[in-house]
């Protein structure tokens, strides 16, 4: 029974990122769907998306929570960790126990373990031979994650290649480095944007991006195009 | 008129890179016989940038070196320094520079403060031969081009500090910065300026601090400091 809801809720998602590929959206608010369905779908605590800039460094540009443990713990997994493994292997990564992490890892072993993150799944976004990025899956307890949740997560992962890459025939961009790069600078405008709801409302930057996100839902507005209003200051939230 | 004011913005800001010939953009629009442009003050070090001619630079070292003059107090108030006649009739007299220029060829000189939000990064001194008074419309077109200049020369020093030590690796990276694009976000709002001149605001205070970007960003995200306008205060800096 349980499980059919949970299939249930996993063609809602999917139904719902296709409709978002079809109708206009920003990459980024694609993304931060991506991974909190993944974190409701799921039997994890924490996920997040990865992307390569144009020097193949990844970089957070969605995460399940904007706290920067969390983020710095993906980062640091990025430099030595699982995360970097799955983009330059193109393949998944699954680290069921953050304790046995060789010692190359040790720092992103501290993190996880400080933060309480016990395991660690890396879920390639890859395009025939390009990897682009990854998914990040976070545990807080021990273990593998089970066979299905993988294939549900790696088709989740596709979802966002494909949207990703759909954006770039739209915007009709050169490159996958260069739709990349508009996805991570939109990324910091809204993070510019979070500063700016921060000063004004006088709330965290975690309160900040659910008030930034909650007004574009609520107004239809894509996130990239709210959060450069508030930079630009022609817009107040 | 407006269109000759923001095309000499485009001017200025297309010598980016070329700082020593900004004057050229300025002597073309306003009625002045000559200005140099200098950094000095809180934490820039005392140079001139660009001049026009020789008697600016001498305006300008001199001023440089006594420590004492129209650019300093245009600085220190935050507001221009108008002499319309500085020789005969000088509503402010200064102890060793007002000695020092009795014998130039000068009429009026006008002094305009290089500010970005809370740095104060130097000033414009500009002088005629013959006393004269600069319009109120020349006022806030000069005050405006300040603020043009006071963007390119503070970017300018960061670029040669930069250059001194690590070939500009805190530029590079620039995605995982998060913290300093939400203090930026947050500088921004609190001084009302574009986020380009909030990341100035920021990398200057860093580099006036002789500290990294990333701590100051954390600070102002804390609001450990903040740059916001009090009424009695410009600086809300911490310390």
């Amino acid at each position: 029974m349980i499980e059919a809801t949970r299939e249930d809720r996993l063609i809602e998602t999917f139904a719902t990122l296709a409709d978002t590929l079809v109708a206009g959206y920003d990459v980024v608010d694609l993304l931060q769907t991506l991974v909190e369905s993944c974190a409701d779908l799921l039997d994890i605590a924490a996920a997040g998306i990865l992307l390569a800039d144009a020097d193949g460094e990844l970089e957070v540009v969605a995460s399940t929570s904007e706290a920067s443990r969390l983020v710095e713990v993906m980062q640091l997994s990025a430099r030595a960790g699982p995360c970097v493994q799955c983009f330059t292997t193109g393949t998944v990564v699954s680290l069921p126990d953050v304790e046995d992490s060789p010692p190359a890892w040790l720092r992103f072993r501290d993190s996880a373990r400080e933060q309480g993150f016990a395991a660690v799944t890396a879920i390639p976004l890859r395009l025939r031979e390009t990897t682009i990025g990854a998914l990040n899956l976070l545990s807080t307890v021990p273990g593998a994650l089970r066979q299905q949740d993988v294939r549900a997560a790696q088709a989740l992962a596709d979802v966002a290649t494909i949207g990703i890459l759909q954006e770039r025939t739209l915007r009709e961009s050169n490159s996958v480095r260069e739709q990349l790069t508009s996805a991570l600078t939109s990324r910091v405008v809204i993070e510019q944007a979070k500063g700016v709801i921060s000063h004004s409302r006088g709330v965290s930057m975690e309160e900040a991006f659910v008030l930034l996100r909650t007004y574009a839902r609520s107004n239809r507005v894509m996130l990239s195009q709210v959060a450069q209003g508030l930079v630009d200051q022609t817009l107040v939230i | 008129m407006r269109d000759r004011f923001e095309a000499t913005e485009g001017a200025l800001t297309a010598l980016a890179g070329d700082e020593s010939r900004l004057y050229e953009p300025l002597l073309g629009v306003l009625p002045v016989d000559g200005l140099s442009i200098s950094t000095f003050g809180d934490f820039l070090p005392a140079e001139t940038v660009s001049a026009s001619d020789a008697q600016s630079i001498r305006l300008d070292e001199l001023q440089l070196d006594l420590g004492e003059g129209p650019c300093w107090d245009a600085l220190a108030t935050r507001a221009p320094i108008l002499e319309p006649d500085i020789r005969h009739r000088p509503t402010r007299v200064w102890p060793v520079f007002s000695e020092a220029i009795i014998d130039d060829d000068l009429g009026a000189l006008f002094a305009f403060p290089l500010l970005l939000g809370p740095l104060r990064i130097g000033a414009i001194d500009l002088y005629t031969t013959r006393p004269g008074h600069l319009s109120d419309l020349n006022i806030r077109q000069t005050s405006g081009l300040a603020t043009v200049v006071s963007r390119l020369v503070l970017a300018r020093a960061i670029r040669l500090a930069e250059g001194d030590i690590e070939g500009g690796a805190e530029s590079s990276r620039q995605f995982s910065r998060r913290e300093v694009h939400q203090a930026t976000g947050m500088v921004l709002a609190q001084l009302g300026i574009a986020a380009t001149d909030a990341l100035l605001v920021i990398q200057g205070h860093a580099f006036a601090a002789g500290r990294p970007m990333q701590e100051i960003a954390q600070e102002i995200i804390d609001r450990r400091l903040s740059f916001a306008v009090n009424e009695n205060q410009i600086e809300g800096s911490h310390d």
